[in-house]
């Protein structure tokens, strides 16, 4: 009994924990979406630069043009609207979804000297 | 040995037999979903090209050509650069005869060369040539170097000289790379034309695959006079023109 107790409260701390862990924040699609689009937090997390890595080669130099680990999907879900001026918030800009974690590790975000920061014009909302 | 086939047996054989219809199964979905175009990496067996008419081509067509280039792919209004330093991915030239004196039009952009000069140059193999013909500049790794545009004898290449904001989803672009035509690689990967010959709406430029030989294209080039420009290179290069 005082073993399953334990159980118990571990998960609700770690229930809490991820919680305030939870990297999705603001009114972006990601936070409203109930629908998961990657395995784990944890796993995106440390993994994302490989998986865009080898998909820019895959897309750029194959034609391979999916929707998985594509980066115009990530700014599509994690750019947050701004509420007063319905325009959306540019992905990396201080405090939105890229820079909070790259600030606080210290490393620069590169893909959007290129790459476009809002959702584009042909991007109609979460499927 | 009793060939009696007890509970426990029957649940394992079962198990197993059930697990590898699934994997079967799911070989036939995975193949199944390969078949769309945008899964599979493109080949050798297509090379896209487009045939010019620069007799059917009015030079309010070519302005056209550039205005649809420039909506589609988000270029040609960099406020600080000035003169050479501004994008051009396609322009309007001007060809004429010195002994008759006749001018002509003609929309010139990256001949999409099957021998492209500009990949021979690149030190980071960021100037690339893809399976189907089509060339472009892979800005990850892209220096900015430029030696491809000096390698260039078309002029079809730019350079970005300032930070550029809002670009198309679809095209990324940015200071310091090297920028030219990519024959609008992410309308044809979804099997539509690139926007300059959509924008033409007439049979003065045709786009296709150049092996296909039920294509427009390839119809049109065995029938018609065609040339290359600066043929003399050998560079076999995927844009054609006729009436030059």
């Amino acid at each position: 009994m005082v073993r399953l107790l334990v159980l118990f409260i571990g998960f609700a701390l770690t229930g809490i924990t991820s919680a305030y862990e939870n990297p999705i924040s603001g009114n972006s699609e990601a936070a409203q979406s109930t629908k998961q689009y990657h395995d784990s937090v944890s796993v995106i997390r440390k993994m994302h630069p490989e998986f865009l890595n080898h998909k820019r080669d895959k897309t750029l130099r194959q034609g391979v043009r999916t929707e998985e680990n594509s980066l115009k999907g990530c700014v599509n879900c994690h750019a947050n609207k701004d509420e007063k001026t319905n325009q959306y918030h540019s992905v990396n800009s201080q405090d939105q979804f890229c820079s909070t974690c790259h600030q606080k590790v210290s490393v620069s975000v590169d893909c959007f000297s290129c790459h476009r920061t809002t959702p584009g014009a042909s991007y109609k909302g979460v499927k | 040995m009793s060939k009696t086939l007890n509970r426990r047996d029957f649940i394992k054989t079962t198990t197993a037999t059930t697990a590898g219809v699934a994997t079967i199964a799911s070989g036939i979905t995975l193949t199944t979903f390969a078949a769309n175009a945008n899964e599979n990496p493109v080949t050798k067996d297509k090379r896209w090209g487009m045939l010019i008419d620069t007799n059917k081509l009015t030079e309010a067509n070519i302005d056209g050509m550039v205005s649809a280039c420039q909506k589609e792919q988000g270029w040609g209004n960099e406020a600080h650069s000035t003169g050479d330093q501004k994008a051009s991915w396609i322009k309007k030239l001007k060809v004429k005869d010195k002994a008759t004196g006749k001018v002509t039009d003609l929309p010139l952009m990256c001949q999409h060369c099957e021998e492209p000069p500009c990949v021979d140059v690149c030190p980071t193999n960021a100037s690339m040539k893809r399976e189907d013909g089509i060339v472009l500049v892979d800005r990850h790794l892209c220096i900015g170097c430029r030696y491809c545009m000096m390698a260039c004898p078309y002029d079809a290449r730019s350079f970005v000289h300032e930070e550029l904001t809002d670009q198309r989803e679809h095209m990324p672009r940015g200071k310091g790379t090297v920028e030219s035509c990519t024959l609008c690689v992410h309308k044809v990967d979804k099997g539509e034309t690139p926007a300059c010959v959509a924008s033409v709406n007439s049979d003065a430029v045709i786009f296709g695959d150049l092996y296909d030989s039920t294509s427009n294209i390839n119809k049109t080039l065995k029938k018609v006079q065609s040339a290359q420009i600066r043929a003399d290179l050998n560079l076999n290069t995927g844009v054609r023109y006729s009436g030059i």
